[in-house]
């Protein structure tokens, strides 16, 4: 017996020290239920990629939700209409009206949710900012945000006005505003649909009104010539190829914001050289997220994750698209961010911008 | 005995508890894979403008542990390529002069990540005392002077092939928008004119090298300085070419900025998704390193517009950005407007069978007896794909109706040849056939 005991004081000291630590792991162990891991695919537009590859949106989707995602970065309006979405559980547009035009085409989805908003914005380099300002269609609101005049600003564009007429000889032909193509992207899309828009006089175009600025607006496009399909890839350009050959492009808010935060060390020069004009009025773009699946509907949840709003906003620049959810702007480090978009009109809907879209 | 076994039996128990612990908590972690490169090989292909900067990333390669293979190719070439072969290419990226050939070759949609990596406009490089002589230093030009001094014998210049290589298409376009008169765009209908096309095959009969792509054409000059007088081509490979001709005491070039004929190249590096996730996250690491300060500070040190905003670095080096070239990096570059992509297409279209110099081609085919099977099949569909137009023309080689081709076969000795002109199917099915008799 005596023999034993040395032996059976170890088992006991092991069994004590396995059952603490099992106890003492007892609570995480049980919060913790490591969820089933999929990974998810999904076309998602440009402008969404650097915030789906944050990495700490990664962690909380696949530690909390057990979700890994597959992007693929597609044009908002593409996706739903001419892309095969065979094998896909999600399609991330940005814009309402692309789920429209997915439910048109005889696209089957389980459901829908609105997770971000953002407004559609112009960026200008600084010369050009001024040159508007000289010209009374941009403003400087609260000594914060600039605001632009749409209406003005079409009207010099119409009249076929060169930049050279404004006091802007360095720059190439006339007054233009860069944006997407509306046939394969949001932004473009918008744009056009809050151009159109503009020029029906600023009243958003109806089917009944269209036929007397669709040739405007086709003229508009037709003398674009190329045109980014993604709404991430003209804000690039903008960025790196520099005033001369983009002076002023369509972009979302969030953009600017999302590329400061990256690029701390250049936010001094973002500030000087770069200048976020608040269209008046202007469109909201939303972001939801079109579950073809069960799968797909799991993304949306996740994507309503307390945390992941959180840094949609502060990172990358996201307002949100949830009830009851408030973002505050002077947590950004970047300024000229309104604290709220007052002036929206309605984008045209989706019948007219099918319409505008068939002849461009 | 006992003893030993109840031990043992304790030890056990231990690690059974211990093991049933890792395994419930390390799951998360496990999930992740590793993702450590070394050991990989990864192929790139590039345009040959970026090979000065090919030490920088076999450097990367090296301290990661992977082996990095580069290949160079014009341009348009990687569009046609990536729109034949989508995820097939033999490579894991691509790195064109210009997005807009990952845009138009891309419509599987394999390419992802692209990034601009640096920037350099395309401009025309001009023997300096030329350039003097014609006043080309003191004032900005336009195509149209440029046209009239080629015209008057004033000036030779050389290119690259606008259907292989970017900076040739950029000059093919730039070409193009200011022979329509600098329209808001340039449209379908303007190729199709017959004056514009006119006036463009007479600036292109004066040009008296052409290439396929640009480091190419950079290296020929260098070679032979005595027969260029100017080049079409990347401010980059004017730089270039100037550190070198200096070194070898010759006359440098000086960069002309045509006001109505400047496109930019902003060189992106895109990744072509196989669903290798080593190579993905290698590729971004790449990128990424690429884009770091001191790297962009290295390849601004080669003559490359870099740093992430804008095109006008200011802690550029001044002996590499020479002002006494005629580089100016505070001046605006405000490039004319990029046309359609189907306006692209068809400018290629036509200078590949209508605008641009005809060549003569003499084809010396070996069809001995060591050329028998897969040797013979191969050299048969080398040239279905050069004088078949269906096949050419998936890669714009098709023959122009001026150009001559000449097939010389070959076993111990010569035989019999054919010379033929155009690019009729009569005329291409017949050289076609002159292979099947002789193999």
């Amino acid at each position: 017996m005596k023999k034993l005991i040395g032996p059976l004081i170890f088992i006991l000291v092991a069994l004590i020290i396995g059952i603490w630590q099992f106890s003492g792991k007892d609570e995480i162990i049980r919060q913790y239920k490591p969820p089933k891991k999929q990974t998810l695919s999904l076309y998602v537009g440009g402008e969404k990629m650097n915030f789906l590859n944050n990495a700490r949106v990664k962690a909380i989707l696949e530690d909390r939700y057990g979700i890994m995602l597959n992007n693929s970065k597609a044009g908002s309006i593409e996706m739903v209409t001419t892309l095969s979405v065979a094998g896909k559980d999600a399609l991330w547009p940005s814009n309402q009206i692309a789920v429209d035009f997915f439910r048109k085409r005889g696209g089957d989805f389980l459901s829908e949710q609105n997770i971000f908003n953002s407004p559609l914005v112009l960026y200008a380099y600084d010369i050009v900012a001024d040159a508007l300002i000289g010209q009374n269609i941009v403003e400087l609101r609260e000594g914060s945000y600039y605001v632009i005049d749409f209406l003005k600003l079409v009207k010099l564009i119409k009249e076929k006005k060169s930049w050279k007429s404004i006091g802007l000889p360095q720059l190439y032909g006339n007054i233009a505003i860069f944006s997407t193509d509306p046939r394969h992207s949001n932004s473009g899309n918008m744009f056009c649909g809050l151009l159109a828009s503009m020029l029906n006089g600023g009243k958003p175009v109806t089917d009944e009104n269209l036929a007397g600025v669709l040739d405007d607006v086709v003229d508009y496009f037709k003398t674009r010539g190329y045109m980014e399909h993604s709404s991430g890839d003209i804000f690039k350009n903008f960025i790196t190829t520099g005033v001369g050959a983009k002076p002023i492009i369509v972009g979302y808010e969030n953009q600017l914001v999302e590329f400061a935060i990256e690029n701390e060390k250049y936010s001094d020069f973002l500030r000087k050289k770069v200048r976020t004009l608040y269209p008046i009025p202007t469109v909201w773009s939303s972001h939801p997220i079109i579950a073809l699946n069960s799968g797909g509907e799991k993304l949306i949840e996740a994507f309503k994750d307390e945390e992941i709003q959180k840094i949609a906003w502060e990172i990358h620049g996201f307002r949100s698209g949830l009830m009851g959810v408030e973002n505050d702007p002077s947590i950004l480090k970047v300024i000229g961010i309104p604290k709220e978009i007052t002036s929206v009109i309605a984008m045209p809907h989706a019948s007219v911008m099918e319409k505008i879209i068939d002849v461009l | 005995m006992l003893k030993r076994k109840n031990f043992l039996l304790g030890i056990i128990l231990f690690f059974m508890f211990q093991m049933l612990l890792i395994g419930a908590c390390g799951d998360s972690k496990e999930g992740r894979k590793s993702l450590k490169p070394s050991g990989l090989r990864f192929n790139i292909v590039s345009g040959s403008e970026n090979k000065e900067i090919e030490p920088f990333i076999q450097e990367y390669a090296k301290k990661e542990g992977v082996s990095i293979h580069m290949d160079y190719m014009g341009s348009v070439d990687m569009m046609l390529a990536l729109s034949e072969q989508g995820g097939r290419m033999p490579y894991d990226a691509v790195w064109p002069a210009n997005s807009i050939w990952i845009v138009l070759g891309d419509q599987k949609k394999v390419i992802k990540y692209a990034e601009s990596i640096l920037r350099s406009p395309v401009i025309l490089g001009v023997r300096k005392s030329i350039a003097e002589r014609l006043g080309w230093t003191d004032n900005p030009i336009q195509v149209a002077d440029f046209l009239q001094a080629a015209r008057d014998g004033k000036i030779r210049f050389a290119m690259t092939s606008a259907t292989q290589s970017n900076s040739g298409a950029s000059a093919l376009l730039g070409f193009l928008h200011a022979f329509a008169g600098s329209p808001e765009i340039l449209q379908t209908e303007h190729l199709e004119n017959p004056v514009i096309q006119e006036k463009i095959r007479a600036l292109l009969k004066t040009v008296d090298r052409s290439s396929g792509s640009s480091g190419w054409l950079k290296f020929a000059l260098v070679e032979h300085p005595e027969r260029f007088q100017a080049m079409i081509n990347y401010e980059s490979m004017i730089i270039e070419a100037n550190q070198e001709l200096i070194r070898k005491n010759q006359e440098p070039l000086y960069a002309v900025y045509p006001r109505d004929a400047i496109m930019i190249s902003d060189s992106p590096l895109g990744y072509v998704d196989k669903g290798d996730e080593k190579k993905e996250a290698f590729f971004r690491k790449l990128q990424k390193w690429l884009l770091s300060e001191a790297v962009q500070k290295r390849i601004l040190s080669l003559g490359r517009r870099t740093g992430l905003v804008g095109i006008n670095p200011d802690m550029a080096d001044k002996a590499v950005f020479n002002p006494n070239w005629g580089i100016d990096l505070k001046k605006i570059i405000s490039p004319v407007p990029t046309p359609s992509e189907d306006v692209i297409r068809k400018a290629l279209e036509i200078y590949q069978v209508s605008l641009r110099k005809p060549s003569c081609t003499a084809y010396v085919l070996d069809v001995s007896g060591s050329m028998e099977g897969k040797g013979i099949q191969d050299l048969k569909n080398a040239m279905a794909t050069l004088l078949d137009q269906d096949q050419a023309k998936r890669y714009m080689l098709q023959p122009s109706p001026q150009d001559i081709h000449i097939i010389i076969p070959f076993n111990s000795n010569a035989l019999e040849g054919i010379q033929a002109m155009g690019n009729t199917p009569e005329t291409l099915n017949k050289l076609l056939s002159l292979q099947e008799v002789r193999s």
